[in-house]
């Protein structure tokens, strides 16, 4: 491979303010998750009987010690929203990655080399595509058990159709371009052709779909959650806040308010990110929004 | 005609390919279930059964044959009709999801019409303003719109108009005390046949939330995509040409762009729908709506199998049943498709 | 009292200037456009990409691509200012009383209406009928641009009809209203060139029935100086000669017209050869700081004063004018001599195939039967050593598909294909491998055939990454280097991507890639084609200098007769799938046999603008749609 690489100026894309701000986002998210135990003010499982459904501090009857107040159970409000975003983000980076993987492989292979390959795997992926995502994520949950783990595994057995619906039909258009019939007469082998001449024009497309995968696996991740087929009722998940909160609705509004926004505000992070990521690197793409 | 010999053709064809698509779909339901570590025998049977009863339970239930087997006698009672009996209900599966279903199928179509009406506003709005400041900040807002899903607009619409404003009903299908009619099962339907207004006006009320919620979620996606679609036939040549003609822009964009931008829509909103149908789940859980979602939730919580299997392969058959829609609507609306 | 005379132009530009306006600065397009339009006059206007020529066009209908503005000037048509009229007075005169036709005559129409709903809509906009009697209407429009089953085509859809018969509906239709004024842009160029015979003589057709003046934009200066009674020669958004068709054609004035002129290929008459117009039109950027003439860079004839001023344009006959201060020089261009030919006769032979059959099936699919269709039938060929072998035909003739099954991208359904003695059929890997050694193949689109997330340099050298040889970085960017000053690119090049190069440029690369391995053979489809005139020479020009330094033989599948007569010792003509002619070039050109031969020259617009082109209609032995 030829490296003529020499000091590049910033990339475009690293310009759009979209791709920014969504990089911003996903910063802090980062931090909340890494430094977890330093950020939080409380232990997010601590409960404290004697202090339940607390208001935030700035409301009436607020306690310093609770900054967003506590559930109903008594526990730190901000300490589980910030724990759990080391859930939302494992799930999101690991069943992305996951399901990009397999999703990628079977789009190339379909898309290269057609005929019956083709269309066993779009079959397959008919078929995946026939069940609503939550309803073969719950079956598969149901199925697996529940924790971490199954969780990732389960959006990756659900999600991977995403990528190969999409990226089968950009491999196919790549396919029909004429310098992969040359790269094929100057002797590629297969997996060669696939990786240096298609591959690299899929990728930004891929690219901007996995960001916004990462946001569909973060809304799976508290969907599960608050159904109760997450990770277990000792982790803090924002999904589960939510289901817990719903309890009390009326007498601690906030308590619902701030997990929605926290779920709200990571997936709007991936998702401009995506835009943005389609925008610069010119991805055609018409059909991934959020599909 | 040829359009409707073009159609049962494709209807034939889909519903062909759609048997082995269920098939394998219940095969698939049936192993992912079976893996479970819960003994359905041992669950039918009261909690002081001794190990000689469950034993026989067992047998009796064909636990004991083999996968293939097993599968093979499942099918066999599917095919009649017979999906099992609920272990929690007690009660036959086949009459409980025939009870749930309207609700959410009336839930789903309302909210499809909802997302339909938006999007497509939402999208001709988009793409009028294109190249203006508008644009920016409305393709901004349509992003924001994007990372709502519809279970957080539940939650949303239900605290804001249900617990501050309270001026919306959002619990269940219908407040106490309001006369039930049962003809089909869709409730709106019935009250209208029956004559029932009261009971017709509270039931659309109760249907306000979940199906905003879920219409809402939906359209931002359906307009970018009209949006874009727009944008790509206005690169058209034919485009031009009209304009070139002396057409007017109105005209041109009914006649002319819409008439070919609504075709990528179109296969966008085929799998769109079939997700709303899945994201009826949530919605209805939220707003402890009687449908097929919190029937499922149920059956999962308490590892009610029958239950689990009947409602997935209903909410399979919904989907497909969609799509094969969808498809038919696509092949009347694309000529290439429809004269070889 | 305004006097009325048929002399009163039709449209009539005076200073008309367009630029392209940007946020910081605007570059001129056109620059003090001046012309008028009489009545029944056919304008030509010729140039070549970039000359500015589709943008006049553009500007009477005042739909401008985003960021161009007309700055100055006035653009009347009949009087009225097209520019400041009001949008929708200017509306009502389109498609009434100002008519076009496209260029892409499928993408012309719109594909989810049928045929019959857009004519209606046009006809009733019009006010030419009303309610149902739109169908009897448009059926004697059909019947005047010689379409027959009008009543059927009513309810066909676009992609179900050729491109010939898409334009002559578009052509009903713009005729429809009796416009007075027509803009056609380049209608034919999309269409194969007996269908372009026969599209160009029905807008002479319909153009005198109803006495429309018609603005032709064209890029084939034989082919304007066939239909236009007046041709205007546009170079770098600017008229560098105006005249008499005739009187342009055979005695341009202007240096750039004979350059030109002496670029394209001839197809009648002695072989002659190309003149070589280095370099290529100034950009929108350069031409702002330009101070000379636009021309003077690549003009043989410059001399210092051509780069102090620009030229005005100057009188130099009865209304021909050029803007050039040496117009008396201009004769003096000449084309260099021929190449000399090379004695081919007794060459071995390299490639041979025998009764090569591809039929084609449809996709895999458990459900459906395949169906198939021949597209090359029962083909013999053979190809020489160093010899240049053209294969001609129009779409669909299965020239392309030929190609594919010459390089291996496709395994023939029948026949054999041998290569330097051994049988390559079966196009196994053992066969692949030692036909890469032989064959190499330079593909017609180069924005499809280069990848355009490689640098050049790593294009070019491309068969080093699959041999393994010569792998390392240093020997690739040397070889890169060899090869691009073989085909002449400056050696930076190889840094850049393709996006960064000219169209001709990248064909160049589309080229070094295939030469990298010295290949024996190399197969080369529509590489010209979609290319300015100049750049055409300097590629053709090109091939034959490396024939001369590597002696390879040469497959070239071309549409343009002309330029297969220039290049090739030998010629097969091809019709659906099946070889109706072959035999050396000038035999064939000088006297063909097959009908569909005959029919394919007579379609070419003669070289002599005095010449009467007669193409031929319809002969039997072959079918037209």
């Amino acid at each position: 491979m030829l490296q003529y690489t020499k000091g590049r100026p910033l990339p475009l894309w690293l310009k759009s303010g979209r791709v920014q701000t969504g990089l911003v986002i996903i910063f802090i998210l980062a931090v909340c998750a890494i430094f977890a135990p330093y950020l939080a003010p409380n232990d997010p499982n601590e409960q404290n009987l004697l202090s339940i459904l607390t208001p935030p501090v700035w409301a009436d009857g607020g306690d310093a010690m609770f900054p967003l107040g506590t559930d109903s159970l008594g526990r730190c409000v901000l300490s589980r929203l910030i724990f759990g975003a080391r859930v939302a983000l494992t799930v999101a980076f690991t069943a992305s990655i996951g399901a990009m993987i397999i999703g990628a492989f079977f789009a190339h292979v379909a898309g290269y080399f057609g005929g019956w390959v083709d269309w066993v795997i779009g079959r397959i992926v008919e078929i995946w595509l026939s069940f609503p995502p939550v309803i073969l994520s719950l079956i598969l949950m149901v199925g697996l058990g529940t924790g971490l783990r199954n969780v990732v595994l389960a959006i990756i057995l659900v999600d991977w159709t995403r990528f190969c619906r999409v990226l089968r039909s950009e491999v196919i258009v790549l396919r029909r371009r004429d310098y992969v019939s040359a790269a094929q007469l100057i002797g590629f082998s297969h997996w060669r052709t696939i990786t240096r001449e298609i591959l690299p024009g899929t990728l930004p497309l891929l690219i901007t779909l996995m960001s916004l995968e990462m946001g569909v696996a973060i809304i799976v991740e508290a969907i599960l959650s608050f159904v109760g087929m997450s990770v277990g009722s000792e982790t803090a998940a924002w999904g589960q806040m939510i289901a817990d909160a719903r309890q009390n609705i009326y007498e601690a509004p906030f308590n619902l308010i701030a997990p929605i926004f926290a779920i709200f505000f990571a997936v709007f992070g991936f998702n401009i990110l995506g835009d943005g990521l389609r925008r610069t690197l010119d991805t055609r793409l018409t059909q991934t929004e959020r599909t | 005609m040829r359009m409707i010999a073009t159609i049962a053709k494709l209807l034939v064809k889909r519903v062909l390919t759609a048997i082995p698509i269920l098939l394998l779909v219940s095969a698939l339901l049936f192993c992912i279930l079976r893996i479970l570590p819960v003994d359905p025998a041992a669950m039918s049977l009261p909690p002081n059964a001794t190990v000689q009863e469950v034993e026989a339970m067992r047998t009796e239930m064909g636990l004991n044959l083999p996968l293939y087997q097993q599968y093979g006698i499942w099918l066999n009672k599917l095919f009649h009709g017979d999906i099992g009996r609920s272990i929690h209900f007690r009660q036959d599966v086949t009459s409980l999801i025939g009870s749930t279903l309207p609700a959410t199928i009336e839930l789903a179509v309302i909210a499809m019409m909802v997302a339909t009406v938006f999007g497509l506003a939402g999208g001709l709005f988009l793409f009028y303003v294109r190249g203006t400041r508008a644009e920016a900040v409305m393709d901004f807002v349509s992003i924001l719109l994007l990372s709502l899903p519809e279970f957080l607009w539940s939650l949303f619409l239900l605290l804001i108009f249900g617990v501050f404003f309270e001026v919306l009903p959002f619990t269940g299908r219908l407040s106490p005390g309001f006369e039930r009619p049962l003809v089909t099962g869709f409730l709106l339907l019935d009250s209208l046949i029956t004559g029932n207004i009261p009971t017709f006006s509270n039931a659309l009320q109760h249907m306000i939330l979940p199906c905003l919620a879920l219409g809402i979620a939906l359209s931002p996606s359906l307009m970018r995509v009209l949006r874009s679609s727009l944008l790509d036939a206005y690169q058209d040549d034919y485009i031009q040409q009209a304009r070139l003609r002396g057409l007017s822009e109105k005209r041109i964009l009914i006649c002319h762009g819409l008439k070919n931008a609504i075709l990528p829509t179109l296969s966008l909103m085929g799998v769109q729908f079939g997700f709303l149908f899945g994201g009826t789940l949530l919605v209805e859980i939220i707003y402890s709506y009687p449908g097929m979602g919190n029937l499922m939730v149920d059956a999962i919580r308490n590892a009610d199998l029958p239950i689990i299997q009947g409602a997935g392969l209903t909410y399979c058959v919904a989907v497909l049943v969609i799509s094969i829609v969808v498809d038919s609507l696509y092949l009347i609306l694309n000529p290439k498709l429809r004269v070889r | 009292m305004a006097i009325l005379t048929a002399q009163n132009p039709i449209l009539s530009a005076r200073n008309l200037c367009v630029e392209s306006v940007g946020a910081k600065e605007s570059f001129p397009v056109l620059t003090d456009l001046n012309f008028s339009l009489e009545p029944g006059k056919i304008l030509g206007l010729v140039g070549e990409s970039g000359a500015g020529k589709s943008m006049i066009g553009r500007t009477i209908s005042q739909y401008l691509p985003k960021g161009f503005a007309v700055t100055k000037g006035t653009l009347a048509f009949d009087g009225e200012d097209l520019v400041s009229m009001l949008p929708e007075r200017r509306r009502n005169l389109l498609g009434r009383d100002i008519a076009f036709i496209p260029q892409e005559p499928l993408s012309g129409l719109n594909p989810v209406l049928t045929v019959g709903q857009q004519i209606k809509e046009h006809l009733l906009r019009i006010g030419l009928a009303a309610g149902e009697n739109w169908r009897e209407r448009a059926l004697k429009e059909f019947e005047s641009v010689h379409l027959p089953h009008g009543a059927a085509l009513l309810e066909k859809y676009p992609h179900q009809l050729s491109g010939g018969m898409c334009q002559r509906i578009l052509i009903a239709m713009a005729f429809a209203s009796r416009p007075r004024l027509l803009i056609a842009d380049e209608p034919t160029t999309a269409l194969d060139v007996t269908i372009q015979a026969r599209i160009v003589k029905l807008i002479a057709e319909m153009q005198k029935r109803d006495g429309t003046a018609v603005i032709f934009i064209t890029h084939d200066l034989r082919l304007a100086s066939q239909i236009s009674d007046e041709i205007m020669v546009l170079y770098a958004g600017r008229p560098a000669e105006r005249g008499p068709a005739k009187q342009l054609f055979s005695s341009p004035a202007h240096p750039y017209t004979r350059c030109l002129q002496l670029a394209n290929p001839t197809i009648t008459g002695p072989r002659r050869g190309l003149f070589i117009l280095p370099e290529r039109m100034p950009g929108l950027r350069v031409l702002k700081e330009l101070k000379g003439c636009r021309f003077a860079s690549r003009c043989p004839n410059a001399i210092e004063a051509c780069t102090q001023t620009e030229p005005p344009l100057a009188d130099i006959g009865p209304n021909h004018i050029a803007a050039c201060i040496r117009t008396e020089k201009t004769p003096d261009i000449v084309p260099p001599p021929l190449a000399p030919g090379r004695e081919i006769a007794s060459a071995r032979i390299h490639l041979n195939g025998e009764k090569l059959t591809k039929a084609y099936t449809t996709a895999w699919s458990p459900f459906a039967k395949r169906s198939s269709f021949k597209a090359v039938n029962s083909v013999d060929f053979s190809l020489g050593e160093g010899e240049f072998v053209g294969i001609v035909g129009e779409s669909g003739s299965g020239k392309s598909s030929l190609a594919r099954l010459v390089v291996g991208l496709d395994t023939p359904t029948d026949g054999r294909i041998t290569l330097a003695g051994r049988d390559i059929t079966a196009n196994g890997n053992a066969d692949r491998a030692y036909r890469r050694e032989y064959i190499q193949m330079v593909f017609q689109d180069p924005q499809s055939a280069l990848n355009p997330r490689r640098r050049i340099g790593s294009i070019v050298t491309q068969a080093n990454e699959a041999s393994g040889l010569h792998n390392s970085t240093r020997e690739r960017m040397d070889r890169a280097a060899e090869l691009l000053k073989e085909i002449g690119l400056p050696p930076d090049a190889a840094m850049r991507f393709p996006s960064q190069l000219s169209g001709g440029q990248k064909q160049r690369v589309n080229i070094a890639r295939a030469l990298c391995t010295l290949p024996r053979i190399l197969v080369a489809d529509e590489i010209v084609s979609g290319l300015d005139v100049s750049v055409q020479a300097q590629l053709l020009d090109l091939l034959l200098k490396l024939r001369d330094e590597h002696g390879f033989s040469m497959l070239f599948i071309s549409h343009d007769l002309s330029v297969v007569r220039y290049l090739c010792d030998r010629v097969m003509v091809m019709y659906r799938g099946e070889v109706v002619e072959s035999g050396r070039t000038e035999t064939v050109f000088a006297d063909p046999q097959h009908a569909y031969t005959r029919s394919l020259l007579a379609a070419v617009p003669p070289d002599d603008v005095n010449a009467e082109w007669s193409p031929v209609l319809a002969e039997a032995g072959y079918q037209v749609e």
